[in-house]
Formats: C-alpha cells, structure tokens, sequence
C-alpha cells in the first residue's frame, strides 16, 4: 500500500467486502421467503392476493362499540350475536338488495367490552340501525365509544392504485435525482436496496397474515412509502461518504474506498437507525391499537432499510461498476 | 461572534413566535382525534358528460355547501379531493345518516303532464301505489314523543302475499330469491313509480325556476306539505302546465330524480288561465324530517351531476381521546428516549442538539397551527419519523465532528469541519425525502396526505434547525473557555494525545 494514501485509512477498520458473499446469502434468503409467503397467501383460496386485504382496499363497513359496564361486562356469546345480526331487518334502500348479513365477522375485544363487526357495505341509516338492534344482546352501550366506517369498494381500489403510482412515481423521481448527483449505477443499487426494503416488508405482512390473519390497511400503503423513503435516504448518506473517499484515495481500487466509506459511516448508520427506532418503538407499546401494526411495518422496514444500506448497496458497487 | 449573536436572537425571536401562535391559533385535530363524522363523495358522470371537469365538482360543491347550511351542522368543511370527489367532514355529528340522504340525491324537481289516453293505466298504478305505500306505512316504526296526542293510527292495512305476488308478476317484476316482504313492496312501489313516469309527456318546468321552497303541516294528521314559489317564468310556465290539462282527468306530476312523489288533479276551474301567482305545494304526505329534507334539497337547487356517498367514518369523541393520548404518550416517550441517548452518546453537543431539537419540535407545531394542518393519526405518525430524520442531522454531523477530533484537529476547526462535510449527505438525505413526500401529497389520497404533509414539514424545519440551531448554539457555548474542552465531545481515550 503506497504510503501518501494511507494516512487516509484507518489503521484497524471493517472490510465490509470480506462479508459481502454473506451479506449477499442473507439478502437472498430474506427475499425468497418474503416471495414465498406472498406466493403462498396469493395461493390460498381464503385470501386470494399476495398480501390480506383489509376494509380500506375490500370495501364494506366496520363497526366497533364499546358496551357500558358497570364493572365487568357479562359474557358475550358470538353464536348468539350472529343469530341476532341475522334476524335484523334493515331499512331498506329503494332500488337496492338490502345487504346479507350473515357473513359477517364478529371479533370480541379486550375481554368481551368492545366488538368488532366486519359488513358488507351498509348505508348510514342501517349501520345506527343495526347498533340499536345490538344492544338486546349486549346490553346498553357507550355513545361516544362508536366507530362506524363505511368504504366503497370503488374508493378501496382507487387508493390502491394512487398507492402504487405514487410508489412508482417517487421511485422514479428518486432514480433521476441520484443519477444526476452520482451515476447511474449508483442509482440502480439505491432502487435495488429499495425493492429488496419493501419486498421484505410486504413480506413479513404476507406472513403475518397467513398465520395471524393480519390485514393490510392504508396505513400499511404508508409505511412502505416511508420505508422506501427511509431506504433512499440511508443508502444516500453512505453514497455521498463513497464520493469524498473517490476522491480523497484516487488511487485506490473502488472496492477499497467502498470499505473504508461503510467503516467510517457504519457508527452513524446504527445510531440514525436507532434514533429513528426509538420513537417508533415508543409507538408500538403505547401508540394503542390503531398504529401498533403501523410502527411493526416501519420498525420492519427502517432496520431492514439500515441493513442493505451497508451490507447491499456498497457490496455491490464495484462488482456492478468494473463493468 | 456578532453574526452568532444575530442568529441566536433570530432563533429565539422565532421560538417566541412559535409559541404565540400556538397560544392564539391552538392546533386543529383531525376527526380521528376528536371524534366526527367523514364522508366522501363521489360525482358521477351522466348524459353527455364522461368526465368530470373542475368546473362541474365546482357546482356541485356550491350545491352542497347550501344544503349543509340548511342542516345547520357547526364548523362542518366540505373539500374537493382529487378531480372528481368531495369530503364532507361534520365534528362531533355521530349519525351522518341524516346528512347522507339529504347530499346524496340529486334532488332534480320536474313537472310534467300526463299524456293523453293514459288515464285507465293511471288508476291502476296509482291503486297499486297507494296500496304499498300504506302497507309500508304501517310497518314504519310508530311515531315517537313529539306525535303523541294524536288519534290512534287505523287498523294496519295489509297486502296479501298472493296478491302482492300477482301485483308484481303483472308488472313482469321477478322476485329475487329469499327477499324479506318490504323488500318486495318497495321494488314494486319503485316500479310502479318508474311507470307513472312514464306516462307522463315531456318536462315543462324544473326545480331552477324555483325562487323558495318551505313546508307547512297539514291540517288533519301528522303530515307536511312542501310548499313551492317560483319566479316569474316559472310562475307563467306553471299556469300554461295547469291550464293545460285542468279538467280534464289527466293528471300533474311532480318527479323527484326521476321518482314521482306527488300526482294532481286540476280543477275545472283552472280551465281560464291556469293556476296562476307562481305558488304551489307538493302534497306527498311527507313526515316532519323529509319535509325539511326536501325544503332544504330544493331550496340549495339540484346538483349539476348526481353524486355517490363512497365512504362514511364515524368515529365516537370518546376513541378520539383514548387516540391522542396514546399517541402523544408515544411521541414523548420515545423524544424522550432519543434525548437520553444524545447525551450519553455525544455529551456536550449532544445536549445542544437535545435543546435544538425541542425547538424543532415547536417550530413544527407552530407551523401546523399557521398553515393550518390538520392533524391526523397517520399525520402524528409522520412527525415522530421526522424527528428521527432530523435527529440523523445531528448524528451526522457529530460523528463527523468526532472524526475530525481524533484525527488531531482543534475543537473550534473540527466544529466547522464537521459541519461544513456533513453537509452533503444530510442535503441529499432530505432531498430524497422531500421527493417521496411530494409524490405521496400529489398522488396519494386523505390519509396519506396528511402523513406527507407533517413528513415534508418536518423535513423542511429539520434541514434549518440542524444547520443554524445546533450550530449557532453549539458556537455561543464555544465562546466560554471553561467549555471549550475536546473531552466534552468524545471520550479521552479516543483523542491523540497532541489534543488533550
């Protein structure tokens, strides 16, 4: 090693590049179980897509209440609801088949005070009918502990797509701005890295939902916005130290400067992990039971963000750009 | 030192701002935080138009808005989103089934005569119609408080099944399998409307030639009357309709968005000059609330393009609060925990860019109350992952600090080193998060909008508060001597010996 660049390099630091058929293994491996839970949950006949569809994307209505008890609520019996739900007579809506409701889902939560019913689409009036027609069964209930959500199956697909495109859209925008400031390498691994973020997440959820029924919601189609932003950024930060160590040790191969950027980036890129953890671990066991599944998706995403940003993006630099 | 000094002023002067616009303007919480009615609304194309334009969802809108006036709901806001939906928000209401029926329909009034020769085929549907209706009527749930004093209602009517089955076989109508009796009555009452319509010549005269509408009740029984005046055209064109078919036996109908809701005879003596004076009123036998409905309908006017509720939240003010406790107890708890591990991790700056970050977190609230944003679950969500990109600001740039100090440079260079080299990476880190945050507010839908909103905000703030508060900050802290020492910011045993 010529003397003049070695000043330059730390004496003792990682070669990232000594890890990199490792690193390579793990990323595949975590893809090809991501890809099979996702074949498998396009394959079973109760799910039918890649990831579970949730209310936002299906359309129906989703009614929760909350019973007014005085101390412990009485037992609640699923069986009995059902037979309750389905002896409702409905208002009906002139011109249209008064919804069937006995598919309904019934989900009784935190120890039989709260319910939780999934519908097709009701119209305003029949939902309030519908909770007065509850309360023989569940006694009294809690005015302002209602939540009645109703979505077309129209808006469902509507948000998918705007979902996706702006997906694409910030992809591509992302693709530019990186070819622009670096080079087009460069940019194909930040979208790579990126892929391989959101491929894993989707992933986790496609598991999620095979084996815990958990379904995905706009604020997933969020998350993986996020976690694609997220991905970028990181990938960015060790990008611009490659550009300063291209320069600073000219002589050395790519694979050198790679090491020595990743080793010198490598304390900040765990703390920002870290620091962008906490908060969303703060989420996660006090953010209640709207964002719970919310924070498991970023937490997800932003460590698996931070992974390939050291461990696939930099590996695969010189590897791509000797060609 | 004077150009510190001037930030520094700058900084606080905007601290104080900060903290009296939130003190003046406060913070405004989205539905699922305070609990509300949503509901979104989708224009529909019809006739020759196959795409809605900005202009058509304009009138629309100014259709609506009039009709929520006359609901009298407080602070309701009513949006445009996207080309070719509305979003109705409506704070506190827990039961917007009232509000969905009155925006939903059209509300397109018609006044028609009926064709010659059709009078036989009129009776029928209108025996027909009379009979469904007090048979539903009857199965209407009774009257509540505000009706009691009134003579008790006449023995149910009844419609035979058999009868009810032959009524709609003659009307070549199938009944669907398993449907409940109302279930049938109202399909049949639907056709049968459907066919009094179409007996009826061409239209004569439209709810635009409207100038009021108002309701009275009757005098016998429980019902209302909507009472109609139109303007001088109207007025004219009304007395030609009458006039027309006064004595006759053919009737006036009054279609609503397609559905006849009132036939009328008219009078012998109306054979001169019509029903003149530019008055008149629909006796549909309307209960207290429709009677207002339709006042409210027709008076807003009807809506250029008929319009679809597509997704209706409703959520009790009770969940809102259990929300925003929860999340703001996530928010402080994991700042907090970020703030612990500055310190320990970067001492002395560390401290600094806790401080700067609690203004980043002011600035960030003040500018929701300016702009107004309205915050949001998910938009809540989007300012704790701001916090952690703006916390990445800091790291950056410390640990650039840090390697500067080890590699044997002075404090004060190594502060202005380390600045200057972070930051490239930081701007491009923001940079590329700005991008996925325009795409996802011009692109995305409500929830996802607001959740960019607070992102990009967070982002913009963070880009300056790194840049001039931690800065400016950590430089007045550098002009005393006693804190100028390179052990403040990184552990002894990591500096070359030439430092301590």
């Amino acid at each position: 090693m010529p003397d003049s660049s070695a000043a330059a390099i730390p004496v003792r630091y990682m070669r990232i590049s000594r890890h990199r058929r490792l690193a390579w293994i793990a990323s595949a491996i975590g893809c090809g179980l991501s890809v099979l839970g996702l074949v498998l949950c396009w394959l079973n006949p109760a799910i039918a897509s890649p990831l579970k569809p949730g209310l936002d994307f299906t359309g129906g209505t989703q009614i929760q209440v909350e019973r007014l008890c005085q101390s412990a609520c009485g037992e609640l019996s699923v069986a009995e609801l059902q037979k309750r739900l389905n002896s409702l007579s409905l208002p009906a809506i002139p011109g249209e088949i008064t919804p069937n409701l006995s598919s309904t889902s019934v989900q009784v939560l935190d120890g039989g005070r709260s319910l939780l019913l999934r519908l097709p689409a009701l119209s305003a009036d029949q939902s309030t009918e519908l909770i007065e027609g509850l309360t023989s069964v569940t006694g009294p209930l809690k005015s302002t502990g209602t939540s009645v959500n109703t979505i077309g199956p129209t808006l469902g697909s509507r948000l998918l797509r705007g979902s996706i495109i702006s997906l694409l859209v910030s992809f591509a925008a992302i693709a530019v701005y990186i070819s622009f400031m670096y080079n087009g390498v460069f940019a194909f691994l930040a979208l790579l890295c990126l892929a391989h973020d959101v491929l894993i997440t989707c992933g986790v959820f496609a598991w999620l939902g095979l084996l815990q029924g958990i379904e995905v919601d706009s604020l997933f189609a969020v998350s993986l916005i996020t976690v694609a932003g997220y991905s970028v950024t990181d990938t960015v930060v060790i990008y611009d130290r490659i550009r300063e160590q291209r320069k600073l040790l000219a002589d050395l191969p790519l694979i050198d400067q790679v090491d020595v950027a990743v080793d010198a980036t490598l304390t900040r890129s765990i703390y920002t992990s870290l620091t962008t953890l906490l908060p969303l671990m703060g989420l996660l066991f006090f953010g209640g039971s709207s964002l719970f599944w919310f924070a498991v998706a970023l937490i997800v995403g932003i460590a698996v963000g931070s992974w390939s940003s050291i461990g696939l993006a930099p590996t695969l630099l010189p590897v791509l750009s000797r060609r | 030192m004077a150009r510190q000094q001037g930030w520094i002023a700058f900084i606080l002067a905007l601290a104080i701002a900060s903290g009296a616009l939130l003190a003046t303007y406060g913070l405004q919480l989205g539905l699922d935080l305070r609990g509300g009615s949503q509901l979104t609304l989708q224009v529909m194309p019809a006739g020759a138009i196959t795409k809605v334009e900005t202009e058509q969802l304009e009138a629309v809108k100014d259709v609506l808005e009039r009709r929520i006036n006359g609901l009298g709901v407080a602070e309701s806001t009513l949006q445009t989103v996207g080309s070719d939906q509305l979003v109705l928000q409506l704070p506190g209401e827990q039961n917007p089934g009232r509000a969905a029926k009155v925006l939903g329909s059209t509300a397109l009034l018609e006044f028609k005569a009926q064709k010659p020769g059709t009078e036989k085929e009129m009776q029928g549907l209108l025996r027909l119609k009379r009979q469904a209706e007090a048979v539903l009527a009857a199965k209407r749930p009774q009257p509540t408080s505000t009706d009691s004093g009134l003579p008790a209602p006449p023995p149910k009517p009844k419609l035979a099944p058999e009868d009810l089955a032959r009524s709609l076989r003659s009307l070549g109508l199938t009944v669907p399998e398993g449907s409940s009796e109302s279930d049938q009555i109202e399909l049949l009452l639907a056709e049968v409307n459907h066919r009094i319509v179409g007996l009826y010549g061409p239209t004569l005269l439209t709810g635009k030639d409207l100038t009021n509408a108002g309701r009275q009740q009757k005098a016998t029984g429980n019902f209302w009357d909507v009472t109609l005046g139109f303007n001088r055209e109207g007025g004219e064109k009304f007395a030609t309709l009458t006039q027309s078919i006064a004595g006759s036996g053919r009737l006036l109908g009054i279609v609503l968005d397609g559905r006849s809701i009132s036939e009328a005879s008219v009078g012998e003596e109306f054979k001169a000059a019509g029903i003149a004076g530019g008055a008149a009123s629909i006796t549909g036998n309307f209960t207290a609330d429709e009677a207002r409905d339709l006042e409210v309908q027709l008076r807003g006017g009807s809506l250029p393009l008929p319009v679809k509720i597509v997704e209706v939240r409703t959520i009790g003010p009770s969940l809102g609060a259990e929300n925003i406790r929860t999340s703001l107890l996530a928010a402080l708890s994991g700042l907090a925990l970020v703030a612990v591990f500055m310190v320990v991790v970067y001492r002395l700056p560390g401290l600094v860019s806790v401080l700067a970050l609690s203004l980043y977190a002011l600035y960030n609230l003040a500018v929701y109350s300016l702009i107004p944003v309205t915050l949001t679950l998910p938009g809540i969500a989007g300012f704790i992952l701001s916090v952690g990109m703006a916390v990445d600001a800091n790291v950056l740039i410390f640990e650039r600090v840090k390697e500067e100090l080890r590699s044997g440079n002075t404090l004060i260079r190594s502060i202005d080193t380390g600045f200057a080299r972070a930051f490239s990476s930081i701007f491009d880190g923001h940079i590329t998060g700005l991008i996925s945050c325009s795409a996802l507010f011009f692109l995305g839908t409500g929830l996802v909008k607001g959740f960019a909103v607070t992102l990009a905000i967070g982002l913009l703030l963070s880009l300056f508060t790194a840049l001039t508060c931690t800065r400016s900050l950590l430089r007045l802290l550098m002009s005393y001597p006693a804190l100028r020492r390179p052990t403040y910011f990184v552990p002894a045993a990591q500096l070359p010996a030439s430092v301590l």
